[in-house]
């Protein structure tokens, strides 16, 4: 396998990902619907509509099942983070190889 | 630096979907004619390091954190325009499966950190690393000078996306509809953290892996030159 050493390195780096999930807070700007009422004092009519869109399969890096409590969600993290980087792995694997392949021009 | 949906106008987030499709056509084609096929892994694993990198979360005063992106270290290894697709992936990945980012603003994000970030970045890496060589301590110095210059574009650019908002799609009263801060709010919010804590975390990390690999695996720099420009 190429750069086997650089993929060991990266399961490395997921397994310690737990480390940066437990900062407290989020990220300036990145907050849900309560998160800007208890800042700015309202929601503004049209962030309401589109925030409303529901959560992702696996919303903020947690599994069903694996949540915090269990070791503060750190297995879950690590789930969350091996599925991710996978998932993107592969899709860049078979989007690279469409376009060295197929018919993008 | 991941705008969710519901800060930006539709309008706004589909403006930049609008801006950023072609950039990844463009994308597409330059990993299609310049990257080698054996490279193809490594555009890969550099896609997933950058959905890792994201992960850690450093702390900040204020109760708030921030991360490095790794745009910029992929580029100098893959080429900007390789970079794009590649940070862009993992991107995507984090808004649809994670909630991390808006679907709507993916648009947005992309051209923030898998475009701005990267090209101004490598941009930034290519002045000021003159002649010299991997291995060389100046090359991996302004390697990390450029990821410091990328991560702050990508920030500095987010908040005016965002401290736009107001100003764009607001009630006849004033009354924000999206984004309800200004850009005298935002542009310090987002910058400051990058100028200091995220931008040395982003320049230690493409500073730290090029020199790491400049010393023991120098050929990859070597094919990465020119193939991808």
């Amino acid at each position: 396998m190429r750069y086997r050493r650089a993929w060991i390195a990266l399961l490395i780096v997921a397994i310690l990902t737990p480390l940066g999930i437990v900062a407290a807070g989020g990220a300036w700007g990145e907050w849900g619907i309560d998160g800007i009422k208890e800042r700015v004092g309202f929601v503004p009519a049209g962030m309401r509509s589109a925030t409303g869109a529901g959560k992702r399969p696996l919303q903020d890096y947690t599994v069903p099942g694996l949540e915090r409590g269990f070791f503060h969600g750190g297995p879950g993290t690590i789930v969350a983070a091996l599925l991710g980087a996978g998932v993107t792995a592969a899709a860049a694997i078979a989007l690279t190889r469409i376009a060295k392949h197929g018919d993008i021009s | 630096m991941h705008i969710p949906d519901g800060y930006l106008s539709p309008r706004s987030a589909g403006a930049l979907w609008v801006v950023s499709a072609p950039l990844w056509a463009l994308s597409l084609r330059a990993i299609r004619r310049r990257v080698d096929r054996r490279r193809v892994p490594l555009v890969a694993l550099l896609s997933a390091f950058s959905f890792l990198v994201m992960m850690f979360n450093i702390p900040l005063p204020g109760g708030t954190t921030a991360h490095a992106v790794g745009a910029v270290l992929v580029a100098i290894l893959v080429g900007p325009w390789a970079a794009l697709t590649s940070v862009t992936l993992a991107l995507a990945v984090q808004a649809l499966l994670f909630g991390d980012g808006g679907v709507l603003a993916l648009g947005a994000n992309s051209f923030n950190m898998a475009f701005v970030m990267p090209f101004a970045g490598y941009g930034a890496f290519r002045l000021l690393r003159g002649a010299a060589r991997p291995g060389d301590g100046w090359f991996a110095f302004a390697a990390g000078a450029g990821g410091y210059v990328g991560i702050n574009a990508a920030a500095l650019l987010a908040a005016v996306e965002l401290g736009l908002q107001p100003v764009l799609h607001h009630l006849p009263d004033g009354t924000p509809l999206y984004c309800p801060f200004p850009l005298a709010v935002t542009i310090p919010a987002m910058t400051i953290p990058h100028l200091t804590v995220a931008g040395a975390a982003e320049a230690i990390l493409t500073g730290g892996v090029v020199a790491f690999l400049g010393r023991h695996h120098a050929e990859l720099f070597e094919t990465g030159e020119g193939q991808t420009r």
